[in-house]
């Protein structure tokens, strides 16, 4: 029996290489993945043990809040410097800054492809500094820099240049006198990397007086482990002491939590693959087992039981999922390079060279392709078990119906109903954030089983809508077309199913972003009342400090309102409050808020230890106007807040808390300014006005760019789709499975009808009415998938949208985009039918009709 | 093992179909078939020769009546008693030779053994390809083999495990006469020569004229049973029933 499921599958290569390609994608995506992550993962960490190598003791500020996302801990008070130096056993300590600035090649572009961040750091003596200098020497005044060997590359720069860094302080011109290497590394991770002497960098970083990390290194025979409790007991609380082992480590695994979304978002496209890949093994299968009828009755007739049969497809499925996960895994490898480009298109260039091929990438990879095959072909498996023996000699038998098939019926509006309960559970149910994106995954796929189930009945109504045209136009084989995609509409909807999920799902990220776009547009329409928006040109770095002076300085702008961001932590609320830091009696002259209690003269009056706070935050944790919150802030300061009104803002500028500009620059050691508005004096020319900011601006702070409100709308609408694009690139791998799906059926559809299709030619059918009836068929079936996937994934949308509303979401469908998706699936149909339409119309009349 | 016959009918209807639709094509037929015998089953289209033979060989359930193979009443077992019976005491041959297009013509010989998961005895199979006169072809697929090739590779597949019976449906119906003529003549050396009992269901004269009996059925009933006959005679059997 082993043999002969062997032998047929050598028989059928062409019919088992579709099957497999699924799986092949799907795992592809998975090690492609597991690869990727891995070797980032690996680099960071040999990038920080480098980094730390000559340090036996790192003192950085305690992270009392989690810092946001692209925010820093703040930096802490040099004198704790002498502290440190006092401490018995410390042979040399050395303190440095390190942060975010904007550094410019020759020709004036910034460094760093794809928004890889550029860092101004200081020099460091020879025993501590992580760099060596592979040409010329380390800075020794505050004119002087040294770059990383990378970046003197891509910046075309030679000793003796003059080197652009744009720190808080806006631009300034500094003599290149070293290239840099940093451990054995030409560069972090694709990071700039600057290095300045101490007062110099802490300058250019606006953290005079201040660092953001003690190097120290041990007297000999002090170990760094009997070092660290000894400076704990001297330091103040606001520092973290850890060895410089255990200083990489964390920062390492801070960096590699910040990547990991990269592996969240690969990993359930490549479930999205394979779900859709499981749709079509169960069809082929399916298909298969019903065309081999008459074997499985020979088999029984000759004495295999049951079981036999079943083993025999269940053995066949395990081959195709060991050998397809197989070729996945190893695609991974070739994937993975090819998914880390496309996120550098998104602005991160990430790091890693080589490919780490984990045990759990290649357990994980196998397991999960081969159990889904072998899962996907058992329904198939069975169905071929009830064939009765009696069937090897009657023509024409058919496969008796099962008990499961009365009830797939109810059963499928039953998973209907779980499948909505699941969602709804997930939007309403109040869970959090990776539970409930659980929930609404699980919701979603159940519903896809159950409509694929269902959708069995509106295969015939769905054909005739999108058959008929066709066949007014082509006439007779267009209705033999639609005949031939109603004949089964079983099989039609398990092919139509797999196209209809990733339909679905571009949907509805089309229509999410969209409205993401939409409601961006009309909050800043509504909010905005100041004529530009003054940012950093990435769109999410901070501004230099001296931004704003030089701005008010613009003849024809008025005000200049500078906005910091920060996080809180507010006793009794569990998680992290987001602040946003205005100065109160300029911002309603730029800003328009949306007061729930309160007014503009709440905000005018607002004192420094008192705050505004969102409507939906205040009401989500019960706290009320006039209340006095205790916070902890990221310098590790605890504060008092009395909250004096709610506002309701959809641009979310104000934060979950908004206080007076100078509370967060003190209480929470904010200094970096994200964004700015300005607004225009009355009678001025807005364009002027701005003609005239971008010149003020240009040379001192060149990576600072002026929008105006519909540039600023467009720049957010820009990096949304960048987003989308990249959904589109890996929901196109779930089409593309989907369309091998649709080969296959046609395909194997044909093969069944060789003889119908030898009487047709017989009478009179050309190659091409063959050719273009097979081609019909399957545009007809793709268009099937896609106005189901259409239906559903505006349904999605429109139940996403309540949830998201408070965030002022609002539902927006892109006919046009929409339409365009629905050609684009009739398309795919035609290129689809391109090598089965040919196999159909090459078909040898005579062979046909003697066929069997 | 008993003596008396291996395969009895008694009393055997069988109804298809319900109400006004309903066609009865066996209306109470019993037979003995003996051990050794060779036995064409024999009638006009319709007559229920078919059937008939499908009920004996377990594939099909009577309306009413019994079967009895070597003693055992088989019409109330289950799938798994009903599978051991085809894979040990029942060989059979088709109208469609029903080869695996994808295994030698010897592994399809071998194949009930494989499913049995018994050992092949070799002398067996050599005796078996040398008779059927496929020693040279064994590693050919049926695809490289004529019809008539084809079908005395199943015959040859029939007879791999000694099965009690051989059922054969139309063996010859897909076959040019000088085919037929080999495919018959094997059936009549397995009966002569290893005792072989075979039922064989046909409705080509000649092809009956090589048995030991011929039953002809009309109607779902039988209407002749007896001693085969030259093939003329059987033309005039077939002629008188018709």
């Amino acid at each position: 029996m082993t043999a002969l499921t062997l032998r047929g599958l050598a028989a059928r290569k062409m019919r088992t290489a579709l099957t497999a390609i699924a799986v092949v994608l799907g795992v592809g995506l998975i090690s492609g993945t597991y690869i990727l992550t891995d070797t980032i993962n690996r680099s960071f960490d040999s990038i920080f043990a480098d980094a730390n190598k000559n340090i036996d003791v790192a003192i950085t500020p305690r992270e009392a809040v989690k810092a946001q996302d692209n925010g820093s801990t703040p930096a802490f008070p040099a004198a704790v410097l002498a502290q440190v130096r006092r401490v018995p056993g410390v042979a040399e300590a050395d303190g440095n800054v390190f942060d975010v600035a904007n550094i410019y090649a020759k020709n004036g572009d910034k460094l760093g492809s794809h928004g890889a961040p550029n860092f101004v750091t200081s020099v460091q003596p020879g025993t501590l500094s992580p760099f060596s200098y592979v040409q010329g020497r380390a800075p020794r005044t505050a004119g002087e820099v040294a770059l990383d060997r990378n970046a003197v590359d891509k910046g075309k720069y030679s000793l003796g240049d003059k080197v652009g860094v744009v720190g808080q302080q806006g631009k300034r011109l500094y003599t290149l006198v070293g290239v840099a290497k940093f451990g054995d590394q030409t560069s972090i991770a694709g990071a700039t990397i600057a290095i300045m002497t101490l007062p110099e960098a802490q300058r250019v970083l606006g953290e005079a007086g201040r660092f953001d990390e003690i190097d120290v290194w041990a007297a000999s025979g002090v170990s760094p482990e009997a070092l660290v409790p000894r400076l704990r007991t001297a330091l103040p609380a606001s520092v973290t002491v850890r060895t410089g082992e255990a200083q990489a480590r964390s920062m390492s695994k801070d960096i590699k939590q910040g990547f990991s979304f990269i592996t969240t978002v690969l990993l359930i496209f490549a479930g999205v693959v394979l779900f859709v890949g499981a749709f079509m093994i169960f069809n082929t299968f399916s298909i298969t087992v019903a065309q081999r009828m008459r074997e499985f009755a020979l088999l029984r007739t000759v004495g295999a039981s049951r079981g036999q049969v079943l083993r025999s497809v269940v053995l066949e499925a395990l081959l195709v999922g060991v050998v397809a996960s197989l070729v996945g895994l190893l695609l991974g490898i070739v994937l993975a390079p090819g998914l880390k480009a496309l996120f550098g298109l998104l602005g991160g260039d990430l790091p890693g060279e080589g490919t780490v091929l984990a045990t759990r990438t290649i357990v994980v990879s196998l397991l999960i392709g081969t159990v889904l095959t072998v899962v996907s072909s058992l329904a198939p498996a069975l169905r071929a078990t009830r064939v009765p023996p009696i069937a090897a000699l009657r023509e024409g038998a058919v496969l008796p119906r099962g008990r499961a098939r009365r009830l797939r019926t109810p059963l499928a509006f039953a998973g209907l109903a779980v499948g909505i309960g699941l969602i709804a559970l997930g939007l309403f149910g109040g869970a959090g954030g990776g539970s409930a994106a659980g929930l609404l995954g699980a919701g979603a796929a159940v519903v896809f089983i159950a409509v694929a189930l269902l959708s069995k009945h509106i295969v015939r109504p769905l054909a005739s809508a999108v058959g008929v045209p066709i066949e007014r136009l082509r006439g007779v084989t267009g209705r033999l077309a639609r005949e031939n995609v109603t004949r089964n509409p079983g099989r039609t909807a398990a092919t139509a199913a797999a196209l209809m999920i990733g339909m679905a799902l571009v949907t509805f990220v089309t229509i999410l972003a969209a409205g993401i776009k939409d409601s961006v547009a009309s909050s800043v329409d509504k909010g905005l009342t100041g004529a530009f928006v003054v940012q950093n040109e990435d769109g999410f770095s901070p501004i230099p400090a001296a931004t704003a002076g030089a701005l008010r300085r613009v003849p024809g702008i008025a005000t200049v309102v500078e906005t910091r961001f920060a996080n809180a932590k507010v006793r009794g609320i569990k998680g992290t409050g987001s602040v946003t830091g205005v100065d109160p009696r300029t911002l309603p002259s730029v800003y328009k808020v949306d007061w729930k209690k309160g007014s503009p003269a709440t905000l005018r009056a607002l004192g420094p230890a008192q705050a505004v706070a969102s409507d939906k935050w205040a009401k989500d944790h019960d706290v009320k106007v006039g209340e006095t919150l205790t916070v902890l802030t990221p310098s590790d300061r605890t504060i008092r807040l009395t909250v004096k009104g709610t506002y309701k803002d959809d641009a979310q500028l104000l934060s979950d808390l908004a206080v007076p500009s100078a509370t967060i620059v003190r209480a929470f050691g904010t200094n970096d300014v994200a964004v700015a508005l300005a607004g225009v004096s009355p009678g001025q020319n807005v364009n002027a006005v701005q003609a005239r900011a971008k010149t003020a601006l240009n040379d001192r702070f060149p990576s600072v760019e002026v929008l105006s409100k519909k540039q600023f709308t467009d720049d957010v609408a820009g990096q949304v789709n960048q987003l989308l694009s990249l959904f589109y690139v890996l929901l196109g791998l779930a089409v593309i499975v989907s369309l091998f799906g649709i080969v296959n059926t046609l395909a194997l559809s044909i093969y069944e009808r060789t003889r119908e299709l030898g009487r047709v030619r017989a009478i009179g059918m050309s190659r091409r009415q063959v050719r273009s009836m097979v081609r019909y068929e399957s545009v007809i079936t793709a268009l099937i998938g896609a106005v189901l996937g259409l239906v559903l994934g505006v349904l999605f949308a429109i139940a996403m949208t309540p949830p998201l509303a408070d965030q002022g979401l609002k539902i927006s469908i892109p006919v046009g985009t929409l339409v365009i998706l629905l050609v684009l699936a009739a398309v795919a149909g035609v290129l689809a039918a391109i090598a089965p339409a040919r196999r159909a119309s090459r078909l040898d009349v005579l062979q046909a009709l003697a066929y069997e | 093992m008993t003596e008396g016959p291996i395969v009895t009918a008694n009393e055997l209807t069988r109804r298809f179909g319900e109400g006004d639709a309903a066609v009865d094509a066996l209306r109470g037929v019993s037979a003995a078939f003996p051990r050794g015998g060779y036995t064409a089953i024999m009638g006009p289209s319709g007559s229920g020769k078919s059937t008939l033979m499908h009920i004996l060989a377990g594939l099909d359930k009577p309306t009413s009546g019994t079967v009895e193979v070597e003693g055992t009443e088989i019409t109330g077992l289950d799938d798994k008693r009903l599978t051991e019976l085809r894979r040990d005491k029942f060989g059979f041959i088709f109208q469609f030779f029903n080869l695996l297009p994808v295994l030698t013509a010897q592994e399809n010989v071998t194949l009930p053994l494989r499913i049995a998961g018994r050992d092949v005895d070799e002398e067996w199979l050599e005796q078996l390809l040398s008779t059927v006169g496929l020693g040279d072809r064994r590693t050919h697929r049926p695809s490289e083999l004529s019809g008539g090739q084809q079908q005395r590779v199943a015959v040859a597949r029939a007879l791999i495990t000694r099965p009690a019976v051989v059922f054969a449906d139309e063996p010859t119906g897909n076959l040019d006469s000088k085919a037929s003529a080999e495919v018959l003549a094997l059936l009549r050396r397995a009966a002569d020569e290893f005792g072989q009992t075979v039922v064989m269901v046909t409705h080509d004269p000649a092809a009956a004229s090589v048995a030991d009996r011929i039953v002809v059925l009309t109607d779902g009933l039988i209407v002749h049973d007896g001693d085969a006959a030259d093939t003329d005679a059987v033309h005039d059997l077939m002629k008188a029933v018709a």
